[in-house]
């Protein structure tokens, strides 16, 4: 299991952080999503075996944001 | 069963327009919040247009039927409550006032983060904890598109207008946790089709101004964000005001032309109207007590629910009828506002 920080600056209201957090149902290789729209920030918790970090970005950008991962 | 018709009707007319008045504002973060979310998802969907994805209408009007149910909800068992403990279940106007200062500072920080002011205006909006997003992601598909709107509009409980606090204490005076209910109900349920109208036609009209959407509802909520601080200050008697304000300044301009002065007995007869006191200003002699005559003739609005805040003073006066508040002496200078007990309508005793 992996776990990967973002930074999501462009969450504008807390249903983004639903939006965010439904890639834990939709997407697999995901464990568990954690999103602040107060920090603007999301933590992963992935499957690395399953899922790869580019797929990852990827599932998020189409969800129509910019996330920069953080550490 | 006449009483409840009378509730219903009483609803219909000025109970939907004051209490919109009041609890518009709570309404509106409710929409505010709703609309911005669908302007974000179809953002995101622009590319691929999304078969499923609710209409403007639906996304309207669901908010504003899910606001009036959890309202209709919550008063009904707010009666039962009343009629079962049969006894006065009354916010102080302090505690009214601060109501209104928390929903007032609470709307002005949406609006500042809605323009985007500060990152930490974020923090006024309500985040529900993760499991609770995820019972309710998953319970629902449509996200959280009631959520927001059935808990605001279970909170307007927390700040009835004038005329649902008459109706909260003829519930009280059912005595009967059925009864009481029943009559909430009905007042509720005629207030709603006012409350649904207006927030229709005012939300329609933000819709068409997509672009400027954001701006637009955030000058809104700051509009309704003053209204909402100011009548907590006229609760608390503040001469800082709107209304105590421009008062005080058209005085300063034209010296006093008052509108009633005391009789030879000190008396007072203020006309309490649909529309608020008239006339609005009164001059008393000092050093006497004073006799205040409140008369109302088919008067439903709030103004029937009278206070004077320094003097601790809070009347529920009859539809029709005359009610009379003694005064104790006052210093020469002294000024006493009087209010209804949601800082809508105002006016001022001067003592000389």
């Amino acid at each position: 299991m992996a776990k990967q920080r973002f930074s999501v600056p462009d969450m504008h209201c807390s249903a983004c952080v639903m939006r965010l957090e439904s890639l834990e149902d939709e997407l697999p290789g995901v464990k568990q999503v954690k999103a602040s729209f107060h920090r603007q920030e999301m933590e992963v918790e992935y499957d690395e075996s399953h899922l790869t970090l580019d797929a990852l970005l990827n599932a998020i950008q189409k969800k129509g944001y910019h996330p920069q991962p953080l550490d | 069963m006449e009483s409840l018709w009378v509730a219903f009707v009483t609803g219909l007319t000025t109970g939907g327009l004051s209490c919109m008045a009041v609890q518009g504002g709570l309404l509106a973060s409710s929409l505010a919040g709703q609309l911005e979310k669908d302007l974000s998802r179809q953002a995101s969907q622009k590319k691929k247009t999304h078969p499923s994805a609710p209409s403007r209408h639906s996304a309207v009007v669901f908010p504003i039927l899910a606001f009036l149910l959890a309202k209709l909800t919550a008063y009904t068992l707010l009666g039962a409550l009343l009629g079962a403990l049969g006894s006065l279940f009354e916010l102080t106007p302090e505690l009214r006032a601060i109501l209104l200062f928390g929903v007032g500072v609470f709307m002005l920080g949406n609006a500042l983060r809605m323009l985007n002011v500060h990152p930490m205006f974020r923090y006024f909006t309500f985040e529900p904890p993760q499991a609770v997003r995820r019972w309710l992601r998953r319970t629902s598909r449509e996200e959280n598109r009631w959520f927001t709107p059935l808990m605001l509009g279970a909170l307007t409980v927390l700040i009835p207008c004038g005329v649902t606090q008459t109706m909260m204490a003829l519930a009280v005076g059912t005595g009967s946790a059925a009864q009481g209910a029943a009559l909430l109900f009905a007042f509720t349920l005629g207030t709603s089709p006012v409350f649904f109208g207006l927030a229709y036609l005012a939300t329609s009209l933000g819709t068409r101004l997509e672009k400027h959407f954001n701006r637009v509802a955030a000058v809104l909520l700051i509009i309704l964000a003053l209204v909402s601080v100011n009548s907590g200050l006229n609760l608390v008697g503040s001469p800082l005001s709107a209304e105590a304000l421009s008062r005080n300044a058209l005085q300063a301009l034209n010296p006093p032309a008052p509108g009633q002065i005391a009789d030879a007995s000190n008396t007072l007869t203020l006309q309490v109207r649909d529309d608020g006191y008239f006339p609005a200003e009164l001059t008393a002699r000092a050093g006497e007590p004073v006799t205040l005559k409140l008369v109302t003739d088919n008067t439903f609005s709030c103004s029937r629910a009278f206070l004077i805040p320094a003097l601790k003073v809070q009347r529920l006066l009859p539809a029709t009828g005359t009610e009379v508040v003694e005064i104790p002496p006052q210093k020469p200078g002294t000024t006493l506002h009087f209010t209804c007990s949601m800082g809508m309508f105002t006016g001022v005793i001067t003592f000389n």
